[in-house]
């Protein structure tokens, strides 16, 4: 599970822990920066099927197909005094776990697994919402930095259980 | 003594006095946006009598596919069989009542019961009972009187399945009416017809299933205010926030669609090979509108939940999509509850456009549309707001303003507009919020 070092393990940790602190606190701008240039951020539509038939992600529908440049528009909105979705803000906490990593498949990258389990509570209702997901990253090193190259999202919810995404995962 | 429930003397007592007030003075009862007792009538008055979308032809495109759909609780497989015909059944096990499938898509030519193994066929026929003649004796069970119970009506209209809980509910394309003429700019740009892009996104919203159906029958209004932040952002490629208080509302039936301007000859931004099929495949006076009008059908919706919505967007920051990408979606607002719905989300795209622009035409749908786009975000949120604060008693004496038009507005005489209904030359009115509301109220108190 753990093919690389201790010491890369613990960058790709910390890199980790680093964005779910800035999307927790609403750096928006900020977590935009951790995507290299020619970045995927992907959620595909989940169906409940037969055992057989797979775990059931679509290959065609997604609640996210993103590039950086289509994540720049989400994060533009955000930044208006318009996105009444997230004003006041949700209140959100990302909690990663169970991170494992392996050798990429180029050099200077490598394939992460982490489990993911998003709070989320808006106005003062006492209704939450939770999401949880597996997500599947490939981190590329740029200049001595870590970058998010790719995140493939995998949601466990057939039907999801929050009124819309104006948050990320 | 009492000789109705008092409950639900009550609710129609709402009904009676929201129908009153939007009749005689353009204004809605906040009640009926979150009133456990309206729910019940809802489900039966309207959601057990009128047509309702399940599913599209191409999400089952071979014998043996199949889908799980629902109307409000009533669960039913959508199937094709060996011989490509379409059928509608109640997934209820004739024996004990088991869900017979509990997968909510799939291909099987058999669906088997697993609390005693009854067994159907994809068409619904009774095919297998285990030791059946240990149980029901020698000649064992009447296989048909025992088969899988259909819909009580099916229907097709250009690819789009829909059943009715109502034998007597009138046959789908009068009930669709004068309303499918609008709806030919939605499904038939092509000859060869729409398919759908993958299976439908799914969530759920803590609103109510009429404030997203009266949204998409005409609220052009909302747009420079709900979704201001695409606009600023560069999503929205406009620069006039109001850009959409032109265009023309339509009320046709107990159905309704608003029209926007688009730039004369862009026709949305559609790849030619679509430009040249709309022009070519839709009627004269449909391609009237489209070539010396410039206008389009933007959103629709056809009651009670089903709704449309056609429209052109900027998918990235820079480069070539950072220009408006023509998408269309088909959604319905799936009652859960009071003041709870699960929305379904579909996105269409004619089978014979570019595959790059089918991809592309997604991707634009999903920016501004769906669970994470960034439009239908803020109307999440517009209408869990409404919903949260119709739950209380003061709905019940709190009027809301449905009279945009009414003191300034004429319609379009018939012979200056080539389609059928009624057509009014402003979209900030509430003509078809009216209609649908009409349309509700008389199903309703029926």
């Amino acid at each position: 599970m753990i093919e690389t070092s201790v010491e890369t393990y613990w960058e790709v940790y910390s890199f980790l822990m680093h964005e779910a602190e800035l999307l927790d606190e609403h750096h928006e701008r900020e977590w935009l920066e951790l995507f290299t240039d020619d970045a995927e951020y992907l959620m595909p539509v989940r169906v409940n099927r037969e055992r057989v038939d797979g775990d059931g992600f679509s290959e065609e529908a997604f609640y996210f197909e993103e590039t950086r440049g289509s994540l720049e528009l989400r994060v533009r909105r955000l930044e208006t005094e318009y996105a009444w979705a997230e004003d006041p803000p949700s209140r959100t906490r990302h909690f990663v776990t169970n991170i494992r990593v392996a050798e990429g498949g180029e050099e200077n990258e490598v394939a992460v697994r982490s489990n993911l389990l998003l709070y989320r509570s808006r106005g003062s209702v006492p209704h939450y919402d939770v999401l949880s997901a597996e997500r599947k990253d490939v981190l590329r090193k740029e200049e001595g930095q870590w970058k998010l190259k790719k995140r493939v999202i995998l949601l466990d919810h057939s039907v999801l259980t929050t009124h819309n995404l104006s948050v990320f995962l | 003594m009492i000789e109705q429930p008092t409950r639900e003397r009550e609710t129609q007592e709402i009904l009676q006095e929201a129908k009153r007030a939007l009749e005689e003075e353009g204004k809605l009862l906040a009640k009926v946006y979150n009133e456990p007792g309206i729910f019940e009538f809802e489900a039966k008055k309207i959601f057990a009598k009128t047509w309702i979308f399940l599913a599209h032809e191409t999400e089952i495109p071979w014998p043996g596919d199949y889908v799980l759909r629902r109307i409000i609780d009533d669960s039913f497989i959508v199937s094709r069989d060996e011989d490509g015909q379409i059928h509608v059944l109640f997934n209820m096990c004739r024996h004990r009542g088991m869900q017979l499938c509990r997968s909510d898509a799939g291909n099987s030519s058999h669906f088997r019961c697993p609390y005693h193994g009854y067994t159907y066929t994809n068409t619904g026929k009774l095919n297998g009972v285990p030791f059946q003649k240990e149980a029901y004796g020698p000649d064992g069970l009447d296989k048909d009187e025992w088969a899988m119970t259909p819909a009580p009506r099916m229907e097709i209209y250009e690819g789009m399945i829909f059943a009715s809980l109502n034998p007597e509910v009138p046959p789908l394309e009068e009930y669709i009416g004068d309303m499918g003429w609008y709806l030919d700019f939605y499904l038939k740009k092509s000859p060869a017809g729409l398919e759908v892009v993958g299976a439908p996104q799914r969530w759920v919203m803590p609103a109510d299933w009429k404030l997203a159906a009266e949204n998409f029958i005409g609220d052009g209004y909302h747009t420079q205010s709900t979704h201001m932040s695409t606009i600023k952002a560069g999503i929205m490629r406009v620069k006039n926030p109001a850009y959409l208080k032109d265009g023309v509302q339509i009320t046709a039936g107990m159905h309704g669609c608003l029209f926007m301007g688009f730039k004369p000859g862009s026709y949305f931004n559609y790849p030619q090979s679509i430009v040249d099929s709309m022009l070519e495949n839709l009627e004269p006076e449909q391609v009237k509108l489209l070539k010396e009008s410039s206008i389009l059908p933007l959103n629709a919706t056809v009651f009670p939940n089903l709704s449309f919505l056609h429209s052109a967007m900027a998918i990235e920051a820079e480069g070539p999509l950072a220009t408006s990408v023509p998408y269309l979606t088909l959604r319905i607002w799936q009652p859960m509850g009071p003041g709870k719905i699960e929305v379904w989300s579909w996105c269409l795209v004619e089978k014979d456009a570019p595959e790059e622009f089918k991809k592309n035409s997604n991707r634009a749908l999903l920016t501004t549309f769906g669970a994470s786009g960034t439009l239908e975000q803020d109307d999440a949120e517009n209408w869990s707001g409404v919903t949260r604060v119709a739950a209380g008693e003061m709905s019940g004496q709190h009027y809301l303003n449905y009279a945009a038009g009414l003191a300034h507005v004429e319609p379009i005489p018939d012979s200056e507009w080539p389609g059928p209904g009624t057509a009014y030359p402003k979209n900030y009115v509430d003509f078809a919020q009216r209609r649908f509301w009409e349309s509700y109220f008389d199903h309703m108190l029926k």
